[in-house]
């Protein structure tokens, strides 16, 4: 092989190497008019791609004449003229395929290119055309893997939150989970979740946030729909709401830069709209496509579930709870009394049953009034429950009237104690309505006998209890006896 | 313009001495110096500014300096340019290692600077020490293309590979690049030759990297080097003598126009049998051993002097600047510099010249590269 032939071989192979060194397109086709210009020593050297001039060395920065290059390309003219070198031979190749383009090369005036110049850039044309193809085919299969991996992180995101709903979390905790998930995902700096403000629907207020000033986030109002920006628009239309440029001031102003697109999906609580999901770029070309919103839409979905599991607990715990104690309210009392009863008595543990009942709670109410009354209810379902163990129970039947279940008790004693220890509770002066108020209490102890499995017996032996101590003189308990049923009368008490 | 040398020790009496005797006019413009890095940079800006007050310096550090007389060491020369028919801008680059290609962008810049003569060049002096300065080159003739010669050289230290410096904007640099366009009336040449002989069978660079090659036809490169040369025994195990018998025979790259030489004594590793200089040698690339001779180089001197002259379109010359390699005073001695420094003298025909010994030499002159090893480099002005 003579010098020649191996020299161009050479340049081909060192063209390869700098293409396929560069793995981004602009410096890999810089490289290539760099590496073309130095393998045929032209001063300028030049990349077409798709009728476009995207790479080129020789002409001053910014001053490409595109048209004659262009010109050049399609074998219309076989001259340049470079600023300071005046006209010269120009030589191009080009290249088919999906992404057609063009190699011009240009050499100062009196070196022409020869033929076998000219099939050496016919070459380089053909390797920058494999390895362009190569590249491109590279690329689509790494950006085809990124999105299997965004997959896969969007389904462990939504694990994650799915978990936390199933077990309860609490809602403020679910919620920031999910506004964290949609920022790691989304890469976007700005995460806001807004919910209608409870006490003016008409208003939304931002919940949770990713990507904006704490402080400055936690100070904002509940603003009208038409002031929350794309937040509120996505609401009004209970549509998303994609948004390139102009992002509302509100959020830019908190995450303390220009945001510049932004994408919000509504949100849903018992089919309802109740607010919505926000994300928010700063950078300048970010745009949201198809798949962006799906997968926004899968974050507000999981907002959506989070929020009506939340409220369906909320208002099941309504119906089971005194709503004035937050004491258990009849019907749980009792469920949870049989549930006791049916878990097995072991090692002589017994369960035992306090009604409590305010004394003079009525000469309150009347003098005071309903609103004092209710205050001091409150503060006598504190006093009680800071005196019960875990696993007892205490509740609320209306009035003045307290039930307290102790799950696990040795012997009548421990419950009296429990009972003694309540009335003292109770006989400490209560600060109300700007008075200092004393109430009493009086309180029937009753045990359950081994094998009981009615609650409604047990209940009903501690009320007659209950009475005997009101009667023997208030502020005191009494623990049931048979003689007390037979005081009042015919009776199921045990 | 105007060249005026000293070889006094004292920095101060040398600048001011070098001064008086370049500025020849009223009105100098800038002045271009060139120092042994026996002279302190910070000293010698001071004497400068005191000997011509106001008037731009640019400038480095060398491995000897070059001007009427012959070269000297230890000395200190100053071309000074003025006049009206020339316009000067100058600027600098700094921390320049690991991104080249944008110092010698930005230095590029200040060619806008410099008017709308018809004429001009860029001169660019680059911290020696710094990597990759190929593309420095690069950088300068990605903003400038071909409308403007690049003509220069790498600052050198004296052997001592401690530290070079260059001059520029009134203060002392390293890591750094230091431009000065020369906008004239009347044309400026650039050229370029060496005076190295092609040795035995071409041999391909079969892996390189890092400005290092590895292997050369799939063998250590340093064995296919020295094998080729037929060198002495120590030079296979002594870097020293392996450095001594490859200054003078640099690796030789074929370019279409001729070969380039390349210096790959510097950075030898005996232990990976790797042979290195910093410059970039390209994988894959046809390389030859070279040597030379005082003859041979010495005709390379008049080549380039020939040429640029002849750039000038027959208009008489005003001056030259004139930069050699330091590399190539291992292979021409004391001796053989001084009839370099008597060729120079005897093309420059009574009209001034100033160089020195560089540790690269820049001269784009065809295609895109213009950052050459063990060349002469010569710049004409009319």
């Amino acid at each position: 092989m003579n010098d020649s032939a191996s020299l161009q071989i050479q340049q081909l192979v060192e063209l390869l190497a700098v293409v396929s060194s560069l793995t981004d397109e602009a410096s890999a086709l810089q490289g290539a008019a760099e590496r073309a210009a130095q393998a045929l020593e032209a001063e300028v050297a030049v990349v077409v791609l798709g009728g476009r001039v995207k790479a080129s060395i020789g002409f001053p920065l910014g001053a490409v004449p595109d048209e004659e290059v262009l010109a050049v390309a399609r074998h219309e003219r076989d001259k340049l003229d470079v600023p300071g070198l005046g006209v010269c031979a120009a030589t191009a190749a080009a290249w088919a395929g999906t992404h057609p383009g063009h190699l011009v090369l240009a050499r100062w005036a009196d070196e022409r290119f020869s033929v076998e110049e000219r099939n050496l850039v016919r070459g380089m044309a053909r390797v920058l055309e494999l390895t362009l193809t190569m590249q491109r085919t590279l690329r689509a299969e790494h950006e085809m893997r990124e999105r299997l991996e965004e997959r896969q992180r969007l389904l462990e995101h939504l694990f994650d939150i799915q978990r936390a709903i199933s077990r309860r979390r609490p809602l403020q905790q679910i919620l920031e989970t999910v506004t964290h998930a949609a920022q790691d995902l989304f890469g976007d700096e700005v995460v806001g979740l807004w919910l209608r403000d409870p006490a003016d629907p008409g208003r939304a207020k931002l919940k949770a946030f990713e990507g904006l000033r704490g402080e400055l986030a936690k100070r904002l109002p509940a603003l009208a729909m038409a002031d929350a920006g794309e937040a509120g628009e996505a609401m009004r239309l209970d549509a998303v709401v994609s948004r390139d440029g102009g992002v509302s001031a509100v959020l830019a102003r908190r995450a303390g830069r220009p945001l510049h697109a932004s994408l919000a999906a509504p949100v849903h609580d018992s089919g309802a709209v109740t607010g919505s999901l926000l994300v928010a770029s700063g950078q300048p070309n970010r745009t949201y496509s198809a798949a962006d919103e799906q997968m926004l839409q899968a974050f507000a979905e999981h907002v959506s579930l989070a929020l009506t599991d939340a409220n369906t607990v909320d208002r099941m715990y309504q119906a089971f709870h005194d709503s004035l104690t937050g004491l258990a309210g009849r019907s749980l009392f009792l469920e949870r009394m049989t549930q006791q009863f049916a878990s097995a008595h072991t090692d002589g543990e017994q369960v035992a049953l306090l009604f409590v009942d305010l004394d003079l709670f009525k000469a309150v109410n009347d003098t005071l009034g309903h609103a004092a009354g209710d205050q001091v209810l409150m503060i006598a379902a504190e006093r009680i429950k800071s005196q019960l163990r875990v696993g007892d129970l205490a509740g609320r039947f209306g009035g003045d009237e307290f039930a307290v279940m102790l799950s696990q008790v040795r012997g009548v004693a421990e419950a009296e104690g429990v009972a003694e220890r309540i009335c003292a509770a109770l006989r400490l002066p209560m600060a109300v309505a700007g008075q200092q108020v004393a109430v009493d209490a009086s309180i029937g102890v009753a045990i359950g006998a081994p094998g009981q499995t009615d609650p409604a017996a047990l209940m009903r032996a501690a009320d007659i209890a209950m009475y005997h101590a009101k009667r023997a003189g208030r502020g005191r308990h009494e623990v049931y006896a048979e003689a007390m049923a037979l005081a009042f009368g015919p009776t199921t008490a045990a | 313009m105007g060249v005026g040398r000293s070889v006094d020790a004292d920095t101060r009496a040398a600048a001011q001495a070098a001064v008086a005797e370049a500025v020849v006019g009223t009105e100098p413009k800038l002045l271009v110096v060139f120092a042994a890095i026996t002279h302190d940079g910070e000293a010698l800006l001071a004497a400068l500014e005191e000997a011509a007050p106001g008037v731009p310096v640019v400038g480095c550090s060398t491995h000897g300096e070059i001007g009427p007389g012959g070269p000297t060491d230890g000395g200190v020369v100053v071309t000074a340019l003025g006049g009206p028919g020339f316009a000067v801008s100058t600027t600098v680059a700094e921390n320049v290692s690991g991104r080249q290609r944008d110092a010698g962008a930005a230095v590029a810049g200040c060619v806008a600077e410099a008017g709308s003569r018809p004429y001009k060049a860029l001169l660019m002096l680059t911290d020696g020490l710094v990597r990759d300065q190929e593309s420095i080159v690069r950088g300068a003739y990605s903003v400038l293309g071909a409308t403007v010669p690049l003509f220069g050289g790498a600052a050198a230290d004296g052997w001592r590979m401690t530290g070079s410096y260059v001059l520029g904007g009134g203060r002392v640099h390293r890591d750094a690049v230091v431009g000065a366009t020369i906008a004239s009336e009347a044309p400026l040449a650039v050229a370029m030759r060496h005076g190295w002989r092609k040795v035995g069978e071409p041999m391909i660079v079969t892996s390189s990297g890092n400005g290092r090659v590895y292997t050369l036809d799939d063998r250590p490169a340093l064995d296919v080097f020295l094998d080729r040369l037929g060198a002495p025994a120590d030079a296979y195990t002594d870097p020293e003598a392996f450095k001594r018998f490859a200054l003078p025979r640099p690796l030789g790259v074929q370019r279409r126009s001729g070969v380039e030489a390349r210096n790959l004594s510097t950075e030898v590793d005996l232990e990976g049998r790797s042979i290195g200089g910093g410059v970039a040698i390209d994988h894959g690339g046809l390389t030859w051993a070279m040597d030379g001779d005082t003859d041979t180089i010495l005709a390379a001197t008049d080549a380039a002097c020939q040429d640029a002259l002849a750039g000038l379109g027959g208009r008489p010359p005003l001056g030259m600047l004139t930069l050699s390699c330091a590399a190539l005073r291992a292979v021409l001695g004391d001796d053989g510099i001084q009839r370099e420094g008597a060729r120079l003298e005897k093309w420059a025909e009574g009209v001034p010249f100033a160089g020195f010994y560089t540790y690269g030499e820049i001269a784009r002159v065809r295609g895109i590269d213009g950052f050459h090893n063990q060349t002469l480099v010569v710049l004409a002005l009319s």
